[in-house]
């Protein structure tokens, strides 16, 4: 695995685009079985297991709050299809900030690559 | 209580992803206890550089998510093995809804789930629970949710074996 800047399952994300507000970005990240992890999820049949889609959300974040950002809440989560081997997940997130709560809000939609919407979730971060 | 390896027939997940060390107690319909600890020597510490400040160490919450999952679903199938039995098909996690991290877990630390149903349907189950490292609670799920579905709803192309996919649904329904 390539250097990370924090511990991670994966390279949840292979590429990622910040539009010049900073304030959304989205990325893509292709499942293959040969990640980390997948091996065993499942032995017979690769499936790309929901949290790793948080996980890609997460790093697409870190890309616009920045390294260290601290996951502190999941608002919502939602995992809707499920990605196999093969499959290309998009995320697309905003950026927002929750003046009472201090925060930083990730709203996320990761859509496979046949247009099926594959998750949604509302996360916060500490500034 | 029940061993890493007895875990193996419950739960399809395998190393390194099988997420639950041990079990330290379970009640059907109830709440279950686990444990998983946390290794510097595990896949998600291994891309790390030697500078990396302490906070990089801190256990991702995708896996603390997931442990947690799993733990939960360990609760489920037990449940329902000493009920109307496990119906066919592959647990999936579903959503969930206010959990909040409080802290973190570093290598050296175990993970300590708690984990209760809250609704439990012949399909799916909604979970609540906390995650403890001794007395520090660094996690509280609100609420998540697991749903049974068809393993051909998910199996890929034609071209692959779904005997092997019913093999690996198939260990979900073993008696420990």
């Amino acid at each position: 695995m390539s250097s990370q800047s924090c511990a991670a399952p994966l390279r949840a994300v292979d590429e990622v685009v910040v539009d010049p507000d900073g304030t959304s970005a989205a990325a893509r990240k292709r499942v293959t079985r040969d990640d980390p992890y997948l091996v065993g999820h499942y032995p017979d049949f690769t499936i790309y297991p929901g949290v790793f889609q948080l996980e890609s959300v997460i790093q697409t974040a870190r890309e616009l709050i920045g390294a260290p950002a601290r996951l502190v809440k999941i608002r919502s989560l939602r995992f809707t299809a499920p990605l196999l081997d093969g499959d290309e997940l998009s995320i697309a997130l905003t950026l927002s900030e929750d003046l009472v709560a201090k925060t930083l809000v990730v709203k996320a939609r990761c859509t496979r690559g046949d247009g099926t919407a594959a998750a949604s979730m509302i996360l916060e971060f500490a500034r | 209580m029940i061993e890493h390896g007895d875990i193996k027939s419950i739960l399809p997940h395998r190393h390194p992803v099988l997420l639950v060390d041990r079990v330290l107690e379970v009640r059907a319909g109830g709440r279950i206890v686990t444990v998983k600890a946390v290794s510097g020597s595990e896949p998600c510490y291994a891309g790390l550089p030697d500078d990396a400040p302490a906070e990089a160490y801190d256990f991702p919450a995708s896996l603390l998510v997931e442990s947690f999952g799993q733990s939960g679903a360990l609760l489920w199938l037990h449940t329902m093995r000493a009920g109307d039995g496990v119906p066919p098909g592959t647990l999936i996690f579903a959503q969930a809804r206010d959990c909040v991290f409080e802290g973190a877990a570093r290598p050296g630390d175990v993970l300590r789930h708690e984990v209760r149903i809250e609704t439990l349907k012949p399909n799916n189950v909604f979970l609540t629970g906390e995650t403890y490292v001794g007395d520090r609670r660094i996690a509280s799920m609100g609420s998540a949710m697991a749903v049974i579905r068809e393993t051909d709803s998910l199996s890929p192309a034609p071209a692959s074996d779904p005997t092997a996919a019913a093999a690996a649904v198939n260990s979900m329904g073993e008696t420990a």
